[in-house]
């Protein structure tokens, strides 16, 4: 149980980074994202296909893949997502659906319904091989990515001026537009940062687990499910919540077995938004 | 404030006249045409009530396919395992949606806007991912349904049309009704609803429980016709893609937009058959560009640009 335990919490690294495009543009611009389960996937996708059919070396793939997801980031959000912004709540959700399934069955049209995965050499070692313990290299790497990600962009946000013109942006637009501030344009560097961090963590699950088209669905419910337990707009909540994902997962799954572990995660996911909609760290205040 | 449509002779009289129509078509139509044209309103009865949550009470849920799966595996099990009546199983479908939806309901209710948007679809998620581990409707293999195996078209285009219909009705009635009012205050400003003493949570429960009851009813209906459940189809997300392509296009908000929803979304998906693997990308693209350009559908751009309604109350803010 105890490997359970540890893998949950390394998963938990994992499954933060995921989330954490989606707070931040939840907390920047009040957007729920509801493509940004598919979008990871695309970047996926987008590595598998430089690493697989082009042999291009995976970090350099990676990086690609992150160029490529940063102007895709950028297109949508001035072209679609800025347009829809100041209709309402309901339009912009829906919009976000309506892009979700159009990439979805747009990748699904490309690449075929096969479970595919990125071939990479830190899935097959085990870093710590203990009797009881045993901690895959993948597992690991997703971890301290996960982490130095998260510091990285606690800095930008906090210390740099770029970051606090997109921090000024989100508490109140008009006063960050008369210091200067081209709230538009913060818009589209919060998505396209979001949009990085959607790329590594592509990258990162493409290495650690099996995907296919649909499995954007899936973890867009763990990105929200991360972002929600955390807190939305908390950087280091969904670490939290990634945390609290992850071993709900792989502890359910060792008390119910692995087909129910997602049905357990789920579970703790509800109970939670029932009980405290603003996420853990919250201080309970309801909006 | 504008004044509740009034219900004229004409539009009485054209009404039953369709219904009619509608009634006698099996003796002319094709068979095709009649499976078309159940499918229609299967997916019209979905549009309403979809419509209905989300168009009128303001509560959008992704999760409406959980009742879709319910009422198809009733259908399923009762129908097959214990021999009972095809059409009391389909009954029994809705009333196992009810019976699921309040059940999930204090924790769903809590949740609010988004939180209740991917709450529900969790939800949804979650019990495919029980029906596929469970061993009594045999896991992710599915169930034929072999009891609809020997519907004619015909039987099965007057359940699709009566269902159809009374869904259209009950949502008629409802919206004008002291409920109905009650639903349009609460979607324009729910605070000041609160303050003129519109029973919030009981009118939301109220609407939420009839479109459970119908979404199951069309689970069934729906599953009537295609013959065979499995998990991943039941409580698959394409049926909410379905519902929300419906409203979007038709017009959320009216009682016409669904209705012309679904007969473009039957007739689009029909077409695009030819083109294996489109259907969805180009409804996805087709969704987004009408939400920018004509966020209020068909009917509601119809009404913006000349005052055109059939059958919706019009007493909204916008």
């Amino acid at each position: 149980m105890l490997q359970c335990l540890i893998q949950g919490i390394l998963l938990g690294g994992l499954y933060a980074i995921i989330g954490i495009g989606m707070s931040m543009v939840f907390g920047i611009m009040g957007l729920t994202n509801l493509a940004h389960g598919d979008l990871m996937i695309l970047g996926t996708y987008i590595t598998m296909l430089l690493v697989s059919s082009y042999h291009v070396p995976i970090l350099l793939a990676v990086l690609i893949a992150i160029i490529v997801m940063a102007v895709i980031g950028f297109l949508m959000q001035n072209f679609l997502v800025n347009r829809v912004l100041d209709k309402g709540a309901e339009p912009a959700l829906l919009v976000t659906f309506g892009i979700s399934i159009f990439l979805s069955n747009l990748i699904l049209k490309i690449f075929s319904a096969d479970y595919q995965s990125i071939p990479n050499s830190l899935a097959s070692t085990n870093v710590v091989s203990t009797s009881s313990v045993s901690v895959s290299g993948i597992y690991l790497f997703s971890f301290v990515v996960g982490l130095v990600v998260i510091v990285v962009l606690s800095y930008v946000m906090q210390k740099t001026n770029f970051g606090r013109s997109i921090r000024a942006t989100s508490n109140d637009t008009m006063a960050a537009e008369l210091m200067g501030v081209n709230t538009k344009r913060a818009y589209s560097y919060a998505m396209i940062l979001a949009m990085v961090t959607a790329a590594i963590a592509g990258a990162l699950v493409g290495s650690t687990f099996t995907f296919n088209p649909a499995s954007g669905t899936s973890y867009l419910i763990i990105a929200f499910g991360v972002v929600v337990i955390g807190g939305m707009g908390s950087l280091s909540g969904t670490l939290l919540g990634g945390v609290v994902l992850g071993v709900s997962q792989l502890l359910g799954g060792y008390f119910f077995g692995t087909g129910v572990q997602m049905l357990i995660a789920y579970i703790v996911l509800l109970v939670i938004l029932a009980v405290r909609p603003n996420g853990l760290l919250a201080s309970g205040a309801r909006k | 404030m504008k004044q509740l449509t009034k219900r004229s002779p004409l539009g009485i009289v054209i009404a039953i006249a369709i219904l009619v129509v509608l009634c006698v078509i099996p003796m002319f139509g094709s068979n095709y045409a009649l499976s078309i044209l159940a499918l229609i309103f299967i997916y019209m009865t979905m549009g309403q009530m979809w419509n209905l949550m989300g168009g009128y009470a303001g509560l959008l849920s992704l999760g409406m396919q959980a009742f879709i799966g319910i009422g198809g595996y009733c259908l399923a099990v009762f129908s097959v395992n214990y021999g009972v009546n095809i059409y009391l199983a389909i009954l029994m479908g809705g009333i196992f949606s009810v019976l699921f939806g309040l059940a999930v309901s204090p924790a769903l209710f809590k949740m609010t806007g988004v939180y209740f948007a991917i709450g529900s679809w969790v939800v949804a998620e979650a019990l495919l991912i029980a029906f596929s581990n469970w061993k009594f409707v045999r896991y992710a293999q599915g169930i034929g349904i072999s009891t609809v195996y020997q519907l004619s078209n015909t039987q099965i285009y007057y359940t699709a049309l009566a269902l159809g219909v009374i869904a259209v009705l009950v949502v008629l009635c409802l919206m004008r009704s002291k409920t109905g009012l009650a639903l349009m205050a609460i979607r324009d400003s729910t605070g000041a609803a609160e303050a003129m003493g519109v029973p919030i949570y009981k009118t939301k429960i109220k609407c939420y429980m009839i479109a459970c009851f119908f979404m199951g009813l069309a689970g069934g209906v729906m599953y009537m016709v295609q013959g065979y459940i499995v998990p991943s189809a039941g409580f698959s997300i394409q049926w909410t893609v379905a519902m929300t392509f419906m409203v979007i296009i038709g017009g959320s908000g009216t009682m016409e937009g669904p209705i012309i929803g679904a007969v473009l979304y039957v007739l689009l998906t029909q077409y695009l058959y030819n083109f294996p693997g489109w259907s969805m990308i180009i409804l996805g693209a087709v969704a987004v560009v009408v939400i920018l350009i004509a966020p209020r559908g068909v009917m509601g751009t119809l009404h913006e640009k000349t005052g055109f309604e059939v059958l919706s109350p019009r007493r909204s803010l916008h």
